[in-house]
């Protein structure tokens, strides 16, 4: 391989110069190079080794169909060398490789192939059981491509989303064509293309006439000048998603793009032949070589033989004749004569060729690193190499050219339906969705004349599509005039070194093996074989996959289902996927304070909420256990405005309420709150609250944090589907609130509010409106935490004004701000639960002791029946409170940890935490109903197995007369009213 | 003064100049003054309201306020502020520097009326504009505002780096491509430090509020 003189039309930029490193070895390429064709153009011919059984590889396709050639730049992880633009400075190292490429020393194993054909590992490591970890650790050491590099900085790419009339996927001659007819229309034209320059094959398949190139500059200057044409390279398509959603990638990001219509002429795959030793270096696809050629200006081979079955096989010889390779000969494995311009031209430069031959098998130069010659056979009349005949033929390269699969992923993934061609071999479109048209040659047509017609009429459909023209030509449908991909191009060999997959180093006769053991479907034989499963995903590999399973099983290809064609069309970076990250969060108004006030946040959904006040050399439990302490002794201040917060307004507002909750709200007076538990149809509690009424129609209630959204969605259903007359609003973000609560609460918030606030005029579950500090609110007598509490909501503009406000008159008394896990450890001594944390996806009112919210002589509310059919059975768990002993100081056990019983599960922990005001473990768990009974012991298995001994006890934990929150009669009538006090 | 912007936290790394306007403290001019390729402002302080209810349209027509006909769709309002009907049933108002007509409407719903609920907005509500705001909405919203026409007073309902907001197109007002948009004030943060990210890397940056208004300036009072 050498770098040849200027060609016209090479990609390639002479007078720029890149220096790299390959193996730790420095080379030298021009701009335009991909990685691969700079190495070739300095002779490497093993780029890279294959996955399973380290064999030598090189170029095949030089086109994204094949991963032989895949390398690690430092930050990238498997790098498609192929088709990577050569960057100067890069240090580019192989993957898979035990060594070096010349000396991988995983190469033993491909003398064990015989004995690792597909499957072995299902059916070779099953016995001994305890053997296994060994071979699942020598598994894992020797697969895998490449070694993540978790150092590399996060790359945030910029997606953007772009619209237009036409999409064309495909700058060959069709979809340019396509694309000049669409946008001389007027129509807003895309046409995007996966190489670094638009042509397609025009850029490459000359026959040796390189003054074709001429052809592709007229219509790429036309292109240039159409207004209305956005062209770009170096994308492609990788996903075809609902409503002609299409994303484009190219190297900074992914283009989502909404078309109108689409055009897809995105051409076809060239296929492999399959021989003994079709994959030593050397061995390539004729479209691969012609690449190396016309783009980069590398003559890939000094001899070469050309296998072939069509014409483009004769055009490539007289390319690589015209790039100064010289011809040993041309292996036709068809019996007719190319009776066609190119054909002609090769026999007057008098290349042999043998028709009706073979090549049975590659011959490998020593050390298994390129060609030395090959096998050739003639063929027998069931297309068998005729092994009697065999000559050699010395070369060393061997070009491929006997056929083509179409590349209609994206078809697929739009949903059309593909039919056989037994014509041209090929599967084609049969019915395609609306505003969806294929043109060129995965279309099915193959002369440049017509395909480029075929672009036209494609354009003239999207055009009508789109309501830009009337009608449409008829499109001439004539006979193809010949078939350019050969039935079977395998050829059997007593060896087994005949690959049909490449990725995967699968051979033929893993497929028929395959066949005979029952996986005779493309989908079967997809999964055993994992024939498509590697990197390239099948595009060299899985039309011949098909083949051998349609002669296994004696039946016409047509008649197999292919395998979904699902996205990515190539592998999209993830960088790519994951956009800028855009990770909404939501932050309360009073985030600043809690940041000037030094909390430590926590996610709660997509909100931030201060899990703690930090305070320098205090350790998070002390500083819990104060906040805790605080609220008990004084007050604290927390921000809950994270609960949903809802209005609803209407004179079937109360209606409403009664049917979507478990309580009944009709009869609560006006200013009184009461809690309310939702459940779903199947008796569940989705979500709890406090409803309070604040008119004869108006109500306002709070929601669990996460939850907010769905309970504001299902009432909204639910005001419809009855047909309701009262309004709703959802008031989470718009409302402000924070929990004051302590003992000395009330005298605290009394100093900046005119409002009532004693026992009397303000009681227990009491809902005011009123002003804080002069800004407006509603307050609501609350005891979550089990004190004397008053949860204040306020307009979000408000909310810093007033918590100022509270703060700095409490200062004194020695109020301060509390967070979550404080909040969490003061309701858990209270006993009071955490939908979600104390309940999961399953549990009912039954279970979780909430039956007395449970008003089962309501006429109806959601859930209602499922709990009626539920009270007639006896529940499996239930929610109750436990301690450990006073004297128990060892680690506390966990949510989550299991509660066991005579060795079996028989309960989980939901809450648990060491109270500072009881000076012992406390908790909630879900237990078997024996269990449950105060008094009761059980066992709770923590970290390392150790059992913990445990009591249920009756809840709550503290206060338990629920005096802190509201007083007895007796000290009613002792007290003075607060604000005398003041 | 009682009333924060949901965006102040991230106007204060601004270092700005402060004014007050409707008792909000509000950012009337930047220490940078970025390219007028793309301009991002926050007018929290406007004064907007909302309403919703079978009658509201009604109500709003008894008031002599431009009730927009068909639903996503808006109308000026006199003193520069907009009406925007977001549902059959449901409007957001919002006064311009120098508006009265939330005033009215915000006092008017004190007194209850049959099918009409009042909607507190606590919106961060932004301006952008500049050559370069279809750039920017491209790489954060999957609408084709580009394909808009701002004369059909189009009022959106999208995600816009996947958050939900309201958006009108008020390129007329401007003379330049320019875009209101409301979304809830606690993603106000959010929101507005993502899209300064990208203005910045386009050219753009943040702008104060006498930028967007110079003529309002005399209705902002220095809090600095």
């Amino acid at each position: 391989m050498t770098r040849l003189p200027p060609i016209p039309g090479e990609w390639i930029d002479r007078s720029r110069v890149l220096e790299f490193q390959f193996e730790g070895k420095p080379y030298r390429g021009f701009a335009g190079d991909t990685i691969t064709s700079a190495l070739c153009a300095r002779g490497v011919r093993v780029l890279g080794r294959s996955f399973k059984y380290h064999r030598p590889r090189g170029v095949l396709s030089l086109a994204n169909h094949d991963v032989n050639v895949l390398v690690d730049d430092g930050r990238a992880l498997n790098v498609r060398a192929d088709v990577t633009p050569l960057a100067a400075g890069m240090q580019l190292m192989p993957v898979n490789v035990f060594g070096t490429l010349q000396h991988d020393r995983a190469h033993k194993l491909d003398r064990f192939s015989r004995f690792l054909p597909v499957g072995f590992y299902y059916k070779a490591f099953l016995r001994p059981k305890w053997a296994f970890p060994h071979w699942e650790r020598a598994i894992r050491k020797l697969s895998g491509l490449g070694t993540p590099n978790f150092e590399a900085p996060r790359v945030r790419t910029r997606n953007r989303h772009v619209f237009c009339d036409v999409l064309v996927i495909g700058a060959g001659a069709s979809g340019m064509a396509a694309a000049l007819a669409a946008g001389r229309a007027g129509a807003n034209v895309m046409l995007v293309d996966e190489n670094a320059r638009i042509g397609g094959s025009l850029t490459y398949a000359h026959g040796g006439d390189a003054a074709s190139h001429g052809r592709l500059q007229r219509l790429t200057l036309e292109i240039e000048q159409c207004a209305t044409i956005r062209v770009m390279p170096a994308t492609f398509a990788s996903g075809f998603y609902a409503d002609r959603w299409i994303a484009l990638i190219d190297s900074n990001r992914m283009t989502k793009v909404r078309a109108r219509s689409v055009i897809v002429a995105t051409g076809v795959m060239e296929q492999p032949a399959v021989f003994n030793h079709n994959d030593l270096p050397g061995v390539m696809l004729a479209s691969g070589a012609q690449r190396l050629i016309y783009r980069y200006a590398v003559r890939p081979m000094d001899t070469a033989v050309v296998l072939t079955a069509n014409t483009e096989g004769y055009a490539s010889a007289l390319d690589l004749s015209m790039a100064g390779v010289k011809i040993a000969a041309i292996i036709d494995l068809r019996m007719a004569f190319e009776e066609t311009e190119v054909g002609r031209a090769v026999a007057a430069r008098g290349i042999r060729v043998m028709q009706h031959s073979c090549i049975y098998e590659a011959i490998a130069a020593p050390g298994g690193a390129g060609v030395a010659g090959i096998g050739v056979c003639r063929m027998t009349a069931d297309g068998r190499a005729d092994v009697a005949t065999r000559m050699e033929i010395a070369c060393d390269g061997v070009v491929m050219s006997i056929g083509f699969a179409p590349a209609n992923g994206l078809l697929q993934q739009a949903g059309a339906s593909m039919r056989f061609d037994a014509r041209i071999q090929q599967f084609v479109p049969d019915t395609l969705p609306a505003g969806v048209f294929a043109a060129g040659r995965v279309n099915g047509v193959y002369d440049l004349e017509i395909r480029l017609r075929d672009g036209e009429h494609a354009a003239a459909q999207a055009l009508h599509h789109l309501g830009m023209r009337s009608s449409v030509p008829d499109m001439a449908q004539r006979p193809p005039s010949r078939c350019p991909t050969l039935a079977y191009p395998i050829i059997e060999h007593r060896g087994a070194k005949n690959f049909v997959d490449f990725d995967e180093d699968l051979v033929v006769r893993d497929f028929t093996r395959a066949a005979q053991e029952g996986f005779d479907s493309s989908e079967l034989l997809k999964r055993y074989t994992t024939v498509g499963m590697g990197p390239s995903q099948g595009k060299h590999s899985n039309m011949n996959a098909l083949r051998i399973l349609a002669r296994a099983r004696g039946v016409p290809i047509g008649t197999l289902s292919t395998t979904t064609a699902r996205p990515f069309v190539h592998p999209v970076p993830l960088s790519h996927l994951a956009g800028r990250g855009f990770t909404p969060v939501r932050l309360t108004p009073l985030h600043s304070r809690h940041e000037r006030a030094g909390a430590v946040f926590m996610h709660a959904g997509v909100w931030l909420r201060p899990e703690y006040y930090a305070s320098p050399g205090k350790s998070k439990a002390t500083l819990v256990t104060e906040e805790v302490l605080t609220v008990r002794r004084v007050a604290g201040l927390i921000d809950v405005g994270t609960l949903g917060k809802i209005e609803i307004s209407g004179p079937d507002a109360g209606e409403l309420l009664e049917r979507a909750y478990t309580g009944r709200f009709q009869n609560l007076k006006i200013g009184m709150s009461r809690y309310a538990v939702m459940l779903d149809e199947a008796g569940v509690i989705i979500d709890d609250g406090v409803i309070a009424r604040l008119g004869e129609h108006r109500y306002y209630f709070t929601t669990t944090t996460t939850s907010s959204a769905l309970v504001y969605r299902e009432l909204q259903r639910y005001i419809a589907q009855w047909r309701l007359d009262c309004g709703i609003v959802n008031l989470t973000g718009a409302m402000a609130a924070m929990n004051l609560a302590g003992p000395r609460s009330r005298e605290i918030l009394s100093r900046v509010s005119e409002m009532v606030l004693d026992e009397f005029g303000f009681p227990y579950l009491g809902a005011r409106e009123g002003t804080i500090a002069g800004a407006a609110v509603r307050v609501l007598r609350v005891g979550f935490v089990g004190e004397l509490g008053f949860e204040i909501h306020v307009p979000a503009e408000s909310a810093v004004h007033v918590w100022d406000a509270l703060l700095a008159v409490g200062a004194g008394a020695g109020l301060i701000p509390f967070g979550v896990e404080a909040q969490r450890l003061l309701r858990l001594e209270k006993g009071h639960i955490i939908i979600g944390q104390d309940t999961d996806g399953l549990t009912t009112p039954l279970e979780a002791a909430l039956d007395w919210t449970c008003k089962m002589d309501k006429p109806f509310f959601v859930g209602q029946r499922s709990l009626r059919a539920m009270q007639a059975r006896p529940i499996k768990q239930k929610l109750t409170g436990f301690v450990l002993p006073t004297a128990y100081s060892g680690p506390s056990p966990s949510e989550c940890h299991l509660v066991i019983r005579e060795g079996k599960i028989a309960g989980r922990v939901t809450s648990v935490a060491y109270s500072p005001t009881l000076k012992h473990i406390i908790g909630l768990a879900m237990l078997a109903p024996e269990l449950a009974a105060a008094g009761t012991h059980f066992q709770i298995r923590v970290e390392g197995g150790t059992m913990l001994e445990a009591e249920a006890v009756a809840e709550p934990f503290y206060d338990p007369r629920g005096e802190r929150q509201r007083p007895t009669l007796a000290q009613l009538h002792a007290r003075k009213r607060p604000q005398e006090a003041v | 003064m009682i009333r924060t912007s949901p965006l102040y936290d991230s106007l204060r790394r601004l270092d700005p100049t402060w004014g007050e306007l409707n008792g909000m403290a509000t950012a009337r001019n930047l220490a940078t003054r970025p390219s007028a390729a793309l301009q991002l402002t926050d007018l929290s302080a406007l004064r907007r309201g909302g309403l919703k209810g079978s009658a509201a349209a009604s109500w709003l027509e008894s008031r002599d306020i431009p009730v927009p006909s068909h639903a996503n769709s808006w109308a000026s309002l006199a003193g520069g502020g907009f009406i925007a009907r977001l549902g059959r049933s449901e409007f957001l108002l919002e006064d311009g520097p120098q508006g009265v007509v939330v005033s009215g409407v915000l006092a008017g719903l004190g007194t209850p009326a049959a099918d009409v609920y009042p909607v507190l907005r606590q919106d961060a509500a932004l301006i952008i504009r500049g050559e370069a705001v279809h750039e920017l909405l491209a790489q954060t919203c999957g609408i084709d505002f580009a394909g808009m026409s701002a004369r059909e007073h189009v009022v959106t309902l999208t995600l816009l780096a996947g958050i939900a907001v309201t958006l009108i197109d008020d390129s007329e007002a401007h003379s330049l491509p320019c875009y209101r948009l409301w979304c809830d004030g606690t993603y106000g943060i959010y929101l507005w430090d993502t899209l300064l990210e990208i203005a910045v890397e386009l050219g753009g940056g943040a702008v104060g509020f006498d930028t967007i208004y110079a003529d309002a300036s005399s209705n902002t009072t220095n809090a600095s």
